[in-house]
């Protein structure tokens, strides 16, 4: 466990130094972030102060959503990107010599792609609520058991574009497949209930629209974890199964790139 | 003991062209790169692999390492076979690629040995102390702080040295590893090597330098097509120059390949040919 913690803190370390080294690259996330934040609630202007989705004012509907949304398809994305980029170079050949397994290597290396996008969230959050005045009413322990479900799904979603990666050397395609989407099926923008009936029974397959609901419930109108209890069970069976054919199809795809010797294609 | 068995190991990369070559041209069919190739080298041993271009000296150092899995045959070291027990494999086993871009370029060589060190599970209390020992060791001292985007192909190539002896491997694997060094970084690293070497570190060098193989090896392999065509002990005569003559002649004569490239040549007159054609040229 405590080499597991070393290895960790040495991987969040090495990201760290990274980022504050790619100086410029700190800043345009911050200035695109708090961008988009402007263009979302101008946007809820423009609409009216009549629409109320879900029972909520739109501009922290769309806080929500979109952060969440974003959350998810920005973590995978840096996950698939820092993976892409050790394939290019030739150090994720040696990284898969190391002492760490390489199922462990990647879920380490995930938990700090995640860090990251989860931090932009929160300042997205926060800046929504400090600079733009939406107004929050979290219950806290419903929030965090909302984001750790929400980080599961997120991981999965990671490992399954890094398994396309590998096996296929393909990980952006499938990325680019599920955000668009999500971006349709989640409700990220726009109330689920507006689509077709089809698509709400297809949207109620789909794990982030649990994860944005209870984000929302959780932080907007500060429901218990009993009164979600529904939405969080499921998403957890959802977080559960997905990691696990994540894992799965992982192992698989590093041992066919062994055998083929593809580890280093991209 | 032998720390690195190999029984019967072949190793085929397949191609397969896009839309069946229907549009553009691509090769088709499979490349064997290792065709039933047996071996073991024991504790201590200096292996040097030596052939042409493609002749399987990287798959074997590949195989060794679990880059790559066998398709048929045995990979086993320190009695672990790297198909099933690829994790207790790795642990002992230290690889220096040749790729020299395999690292973060925004860290500095401290910072990547500190990250590859944890991975390779070196403890933390012991790792600045370690680090200070392996930059010492392949002369990187005066630039451990230095981001590596700015290093030099030769101190690239230390680095990776200094990566993979960090775990202190009983099994050491070294893809052409004094390609960019210049002269005295060469004859220090030959000598760590010798150290090591007495110290029961067993170490596979791939090299297409005589001189190299002539002062490290105690045992020469020929590699030609994926086939062992020799297994050459040089025991007692290490880095004399019969030695380097004798590899030389025997690389020239099995491979069937000239000093220019070109196949089924008498290459016993190698020297005779070089001069004639120089002469011819000027």
């Amino acid at each position: 466990m405590s080499s597991m913690l070393d290895k960790l803190s040495v991987i969040l370390r090495r990201d760290l130094l990274i980022a504050i080294r790619h100086r410029t690259g700190f800043v345009m996330t911050l200035a695109g972030l708090l961008t988009e934040l402007t263009a979302f609630y101008y946007l809820s202007r423009a609409i009216g102060p009549g629409f109320h989705p879900d029972g909520v004012s739109y501009f922290p509907f769309l806080l929500v959503g979109t952060g969440l949304y974003t959350f998810f398809v920005m973590s995978a994305q840096a996950f698939l990107s820092s993976v892409q980029e050790a394939q290019q170079t030739g150090t994720l050949e040696v990284l898969m010599t190391t002492s760490t397994a390489p199922a462990e290597l990647i879920v380490l290396s995930s938990v700090s792609a995640f860090t990251g996008s989860f931090t932009n969230l929160a300042v997205y959050i926060f800046a929504g609520a400090a600079i733009f005045q939406a107004s929050i009413h979290a219950n806290l322990l419903s929030c965090a058991i909302a984001i750790v479900l929400s980080l599961a799904i997120a991981l999965a979603l990671g490992i399954f574009a890094v398994t396309f990666q590998v096996a296929f050397q393909k990980g952006s395609a499938l990325l680019w497949l599920l955000g668009s989407g999500l971006w349709l099926l989640s409700g990220a923008t726009f109330p689920v209930q507006s689509l077709p009936q089809p698509l709400v029974m297809l949207a109620r397959m789909v794990p982030f629209t649990y994860a944005i609901d209870a984000m929302r419930g959780a932080l907007l109108d500060g429901r218990s974890v009993m009164a979600m209890a529904t939405t969080l069970i499921t998403l957890a069976v959802f977080a559960a199964a997905l990691l696990v054919i994540a894992m799965l199809g992982l192992s698989l795809s590093l041992r066919r790139a062994r055998r083929f010797g593809t580890l280093s294609f991209y | 003991m032998n720390q690195v068995v190999f029984e019967s190991v072949r190793k085929v990369f397949r191609h397969r062209p896009a839309l069946f070559n229907w549009v553009g041209r691509e090769r088709t069919g499979e490349t064997v790169a290792l065709d039933n190739v047996s071996f073991s080298a024991a504790q201590g041993e200096v292996v040097a692999l030596l052939g042409p271009n493609g002749s399987g000296k990287t798959t074997t150092l590949k195989l060794i390492s679990t880059m790559l899995l066998a398709d048929a045959g045995v990979v086993s070291v320190g009695g672990f076979d790297a198909q099933h027990d690829g994790n207790k494999v790795r642990r002992q086993v230290g690889i220096a690629v040749a790729n020299e871009r395999s690292f973060f370029p925004r860290l500095s060589a401290r910072e990547n040995l500190d990250f590859f060190a944890a991975l390779d599970e070196v403890s933390r209390p012991a790792r600045p102390k370690r680090i200070e020992d392996v930059l010492r060791e392949v002369g990187l001292e005066e630039q451990a702080d230095t981001l590596v985007m700015k290093f030099s192909s030769g101190m690239y190539q230390r680095l990776g040295l200094a990566r993979a002896l960090i775990k202190q491997p009983a099994v050491l694997v070294l893809d052409e590893p004094t390609r960019s060094l210049d002269a005295s970084a060469t004859a220090h690293f030959w000598t760590a090597i010798r150290a090591l070497a007495r110290q029961n570190t067993t170490v596979f060098v791939a090299t297409h330098n005589f001189v190299e193989a002539a002062a490290l090896a105690s045992r020469a392999f020929l590699l030609h097509q994926g086939m062992l065509l020799a297994d050459r002990s040089l025991g007692r005569r290490l880095g004399t120059a019969e030695t380097t003559d004798e590899l030389r002649a025997l690389y020239f004569r099995l491979t069937g390949v000239n000093a220019f490239g070109e196949g089924n040549a008498d290459t016993d007159d190698f020297g005779e040919s070089f001069v004639r054609r120089a002469g011819a040229a000027s």
